[in-house]
């Protein structure tokens, strides 16, 4: 698992329920200490190139996992490999 | 421990005892059963609570309003999260990804009708507006075919739906639905034929869009359930203070507004009533739940349907917020057009209303 980089991206325009999705995030990165890239990406170029058409959506090594909802804490920490 | 380059499905995660899944099937259930169990008693709880308990006396301004309130709120709630419920779980069986398969290549008419339905029955949020946009127009979706759906979504949704049921009842929340779709419908035609495609920001077209985001494969119905769960939290937690402040401002109006009293701004026969209601609407940003109980209080006082119905969707459907969002898009002109033939169909609409009912 060390060896692998997990890139994470929180994708919205930057609307009250996307920064709430990357506090969700970010939140269980922090309190699991785990060692990912997490960036936020407000860009229409990428969500495009990711093929997200709901936000706000959450991607891991460029996959989407979620669209268009904001995940449950205990969702992002299965998504993450982390629980 | 996983590692992170196993497949990730957000729906079914492993490890979750079926145990659970059948405990949770039954709690569901009896929330269900709670509930249905409690709105038969709302309005006579209402009346004790306001006339027996707080000693209000009956048929004051006061009592009266304050009975309004206490029977409203818990049934528009109860309603609301009922059908949000059920919506959800409806949902999870339609993704703005696959509405845009659906509709990719759409001829008009057709398409236009199955963008408003699908629409209206798509998860949708204003700020998503614009990644939907470009995601559907990229893929082939016809501009007007698109613009059909992005009436529909924030026009006609379960929001609306519980108010009008809980508020108005049958008649008029299927009035409503029906010319929401209308207008939908017409002004996404309109637009299709005006062949205002060189009016979309030429950025857009070099977008490519991708293959398509695969969020909520494979799911089970204790996944539909659980969605239908996290809908209820999500929607109805982010709508109930909109549903109190309506209903509080509506109690308001129809406890100590005189009867009539909007028959002379908003009745049948005040000719300027229709436009002048479309042009306050679109300042204003509300959504369904806070001025739904506003406006069926209004119309207790006077105010005609068609006069009515024609604000709640101006509110409702053109909002400043969602134009500044689509301008990321469209240019000046296909916006102006945009607004001004959905705007022209509200106004139909309320004619049309205020003329047969």
């Amino acid at each position: 698992m060390f060896g692998e980089h997990m890139k994470v991206e929180v994708l919205g325009p930057g609307c009250g329920r996307c920064r709430e999705a990357f506090r969700v995030v970010q939140h269980v990165v922090e309190q699991e200490g785990l060692d990912v890239e997490l960036v936020k990406d407000e860009s229409i170029e990428r969500m495009m190139a990711l093929g997200l058409m709901a936000t706000p959506g959450l991607a891991v090594n460029g996959k989407v996992v979620v669209s268009g909802r904001i995940p449950k804490a205990e969702e992002v920490r299965q998504l993450l490999g982390a629980a | 421990m996983r590692a992170g380059a196993e497949p990730l499905t957000a729906g079914a995660l492993p490890g979750r005892p079926q145990a659970g899944r059948r405990r949770d099937l039954l709690l569901t259930a009896a929330v269900l059963a709670a509930g249905a169990a409690a709105y038969t008693q709302l309005q006579p709880l209402a009346g004790l609570l306001a006339y027996e308990i707080a000693g209000l006396p009956r048929g004051s301004h006061l009592g009266s309003a304050v009975e309004f309130f206490l029977y409203e709120v818990p049934k528009v709630l109860l309603l609301l999260t009922a059908v949000v419920f059920a919506v959800g779980i409806l949902r999870s069986f339609l993704t703005p990804e696959r509405a845009r398969r659906l509709l990719a290549g759409r001829r008009e008419v057709s398409g236009n009708v199955l963008a408003a339905l699908v629409g209206s029955a798509t998860p949708f949020c204003s700020c998503s507006a614009v990644p939907l946009f470009i995601g559907f127009v990229t893929a082939g979706v016809p501009l007007g075919v698109t613009l059909s759906f992005l009436i529909a979504a924030p026009m006609v949704n379960e929001v609306a739906l519980v108010l009008l049921l809980g508020l108005f009842g049958w008649k008029v929340a299927a009035l409503y639905v029906a010319a929401g779709l209308a207008i939908a419908v017409g002004a996404g035609w309109v637009i299709g034929r005006l062949r205002l495609e060189r009016h979309v920001e030429a950025w857009v077209w070099q977008i490519d869009s991708g293959g398509g985001a695969a969020d909520g494969q494979a799911k089970s119905w204790a996944d539909r359930l659980a969605d239908g769960r996290a809908a209820v939290r999500d929607i109805v937690g982010r709508v109930w203070p909109f549903v109190v402040i309506g209903i509080a401002a509506g109690a308001g109006i129809h406890g100590y507004v005189p009867m009539n009293f909007m028959a002379a701004f908003m009745g049948r026969d005040v000719w300027w009533a229709v436009p002048a209601a479309v042009v306050l609407g679109v300042p204003m940003y509300s959504n369904a739940a806070g001025i739904i109980p506003i406006v069926q209080a209004l119309l207790g006082k006077g105010a005609a349907l068609g006069t009515s119905l024609a604000f709640m969707m101006s509110v409702i459907a053109l909002s400043l917020p969602e134009i500044i969002i689509l301008r990321k898009v469209l240019r000046p002109p296909l916006i102006a057009t945009f607004v001004a033939v959905v705007a022209a169909g509200i106004l139909f609409v309320g004619y049309l209303f205020n003329l047969v009912i």
